[in-house]
């Protein structure tokens, strides 16, 4: 307590002080309104077209079976628990946020290593019985080998982005692009 | 420990350092910020097209310059080479196939001419060469309002946008011949603005909003079934709505269900025609393939008309939704196996196996229609009474609605297997209906025996049989085609003509 008070201002300057933070404070909360920070917290795919480089991601999803059963987290971050998932979500979502701002985006966008074992995984959770023979109860090297040492999509190569995916692959897609942060009742009064 | 403003007054720097730190901290927020703002402007026109035409632009060839791939794909609408075991993009005489529909149509335009018809990019085309619309001149008019134009093509929001919606469908169809001369297109789906998907069509919003819905609530799978809907629907022509027009009207405001459309039908106490034979009061199915597609397992998973009919295909790295709109048998990778990880042949399979079954029961549905309409004439003739014939002709009315229900979408038996074999099968129960009333009427009125089934195996012999001129009907459309038509696309082409001036 001592520390903080000493952190504290005289009393004469109160004022400034008050006016200053605040003033970090809203241009903090801006950036964070119009990046639609929270919606980060959920599972829209949505949100994911905050930044318009993933479109082809998500038209690509949006054309394929996937996308009935599917949002981009149950593939793309980890499932098994819920401290894992938002781990790697914050670990992901903070460098493709840096990478985007920074635009140092690459034409071409790849999954790294560790986003492919999270795939990987997904696709066991969901189709483990197309992998597994439970009428047999027992340990087959056929099993194992295919869950690991390849990855599905190395057969499965359309599966569900198609194999294309360059930022402008998917010119003119229909997606869900964000819409203009001004508020409705703003506008409104612009127009008059 | 000391404060911040002791220390401050000691070294006057650590004052000038926690400055510039602020300012800097401050700075790169304002470029965090300014940059967020500048990558969500970016998506705004990353994905949307500078176009360079107006609103109501009918001419696709003008939206085919900003969209190369999509007009390109919708060019091959043209092509007319597919042939599925029933249907296919060629033009078929579906008469020419059943002449039984010549009967039981016999009263209506449908006994002159009936085709599967061709791609979207046939459609107007298609309307200008069927004797339906018959042959008007500068003496006699068409025998259709212009409402019939309304599904044909991008002219005719266009032209709504300008005249208004009553009074585009006002007049025979030959008044308005020069002003609709492009095929079903770009506008008729798209928002010139946002390339969004659009309802043109005043119709589906009257129709929506007579179920209490609100269409501007539709998501964007939702719209890629609803464009269709503008005119894969069941519609009938409004009489009452405003004077003296044939107002297009979904009978929806009850459900979209046969039964229920049924019922709003009867309500009005509406009917399309008296029949030429029978005299009942009939209904004709437009093509309800919307309402259809509603009660099968693929609306239910979600699955939207563009998802099979407009498959999403890949083309030298781009990616890109076909406009190349046609039957999914002709592309069963992009559409059916996208889902359906099945061989080729053996999804064939399931679909004719669908459509053959359903055929087989609406095959027989139609002989016994023919026989209803027969025997109610020899009923007539044989001085049946109003009182005696009229739950004859109901029940014939609602077979025969029960019929063309299921005939008239072409797609209906893959749509919606199970409801539209349940359709048919009341349908002949219907039908049999009709015939054990007719057959006590006969009876009383004497009659012995059968009443025999007319020699109806071709086109020709059943137009005959219903006292058809075809031969002077064929000769006056050609007549028209050749002497009225090339003046109407003068005229459209020379009125496109002063938009390129405009511009």
């Amino acid at each position: 307590m001592g520390f903080i008070r000493k952190l504290l201002p005289p009393e004469k300057w109160t004022f400034p002080v008050i006016i200053t933070v605040a003033a970090f404070t809203g241009l903090a909360s801006y950036s964070f309104y119009i990046s639609n920070a929270p919606s980060y917290l959920g599972d829209k795919p949505e949100t994911c077209v905050n930044c318009h480089i993933m479109a082809p991601q998500y038209a690509t999803w949006s054309h394929s079976s996937h996308r009935e059963t599917t949002n981009c987290n149950d593939c793309h971050v980890p499932q098994n628990n819920v401290f894992s998932k938002y781990y790697f979500k914050a670990k992901d979502g903070l460098r493709h946020a840096t990478v985007f701002t920074l635009r140092r985006e690459p034409q071409v966008i790849f999954i790294r290593e560790d986003g492919k074992e999270v795939v990987h995984r997904n696709c066991i959770r969901c189709h483990e019985n197309l992998l597994t023979d439970s009428r047999l109860m027992l340990y087959s090297d056929k099993i194992v080998m295919d869950r690991k040492d390849r990855k599905c999509w190395e057969c499965h190569r359309e599966t569900p982005h198609g194999r294309v995916n360059s930022l402008s692959s998917v010119p003119y897609a229909r997606v869900p692009l964000p819409e203009s942060p001004v508020p409705e009742w703003l506008k409104k009064t612009r127009e008059k | 420990m000391k404060s911040v403003q002791d220390i401050v007054k000691e070294k006057p720097w650590v004052g000038w350092l926690l400055f510039m730190v602020t300012v800097i901290v401050v700075f790169l927020l304002g470029l965090l910020a300014s940059s967020i703002i500048e990558r969500r402007a970016e998506a705004v026109f990353a994905y949307s097209p500078k176009i360079t035409f107006s609103d109501f632009e009918p001419r696709d060839a003008k939206w085919g310059e900003i969209f190369p791939r999509e007009y390109s794909s919708y060019l091959k609408t043209s092509e007319t080479n597919f042939k599925s075991k029933h249907g296919g993009s060629a033009m078929m005489d579906v008469l020419e196939v059943s002449p039984e529909l010549v009967v039981l149509w016999a009263g209506y335009s449908f006994s002159r001419d009936y085709n599967q018809g061709r791609g979207h990019y046939y459609a107007i085309e298609d309307i200008w060469k069927t004797i339906r619309t018959g042959a008007p001149s500068e003496q006699v008019p068409s025998p259709q309002p212009n409402t019939c134009w309304t599904c044909k093509s991008p002219d005719v929001p266009r032209l709504m946008n300008e005249i208004g919606v009553a009074e585009f469908y006002r007049g025979t169809w030959d008044t308005k011949g020069s002003e609709i001369i492009n095929p079903v297109g770009c506008a008729d789906c798209h928002d010139s603005r946002t390339m969004n998907l659009r309802i043109s069509r005043p119709a589906l919003l009257e129709a929506f909003e007579s179920m209490g819905k609100d269409i501007t609530k539709a998501s964007h799978q939702e719209m890629r079934s609803l464009v269709c809907a503008q005119c894969h629907v069941e519609y009938y022509f409004n009489g009452n709505k405003v004077e003296g027009v044939q107002y297009l009207t979904l009978p929806w405001s009850e459900g979209t269900t046969l039964e229920e459309m049924e019922k709003y039908y009867d309500n009005i106490e509406f009917a399309d025609w008296i029949h030429g034979l029978s005299r009942a009061p009939m209904l004709k199915a437009q093509h309800p393939d919307y309402e259809v597609y509603l009660t099968g397992v693929h609306a239910s998973r979600g699955v939207s008309c563009a998802d099979c009919h407009m498959s999403f295909i890949s083309e030298g790295g781009q990616k890109f939704t076909s406009h190349h709109i046609q039957s999914p048998l002709n592309n069963i990778a992009n559409s059916c196996q996208v889902c359906h990880r099945e061989e080729t042949a053996r999804l064939l399979e399931d679909v004719y196996m669908r459509q053959d079954k359903i055929l087989e029961n609406r095959a027989i549905l139609e002989e016994l229609l023919v026989r209803c309409h027969v025997e109610a004439k020899t009923a007539w003739e044989r001085g049946a009474t109003e009182t005696e014939m009229q739950p004859v002709l109901n029940d014939i009315r609602r077979a025969q609605w029960r019929w063309d229900f299921t005939a008239a979408g072409h797609g209906n038996s893959f749509h919606s297997p199970v409801e539209t074999g349940r359709i048919i099968t009341s349908g002949i129960t219907l039908a049999q209906e009709a015939r054990i009333k007719l057959s006590r009427i006969l009876v009383s009125s004497g009659y012995q025996g059968e009443v025999p089934y007319p020699d109806i195996s071709t086109k020709e012999k059943a137009q005959e049989y219903i006292g058809l001129d075809m031969e002077s009907l064929r000769k006056a459309k050609n007549n028209f085609l050749e002497e009225v038509l090339p003046e109407w696309i003068e005229a459209g082409k020379q009125r496109e003509r002063s938009y390129d001036l405009t511009e």
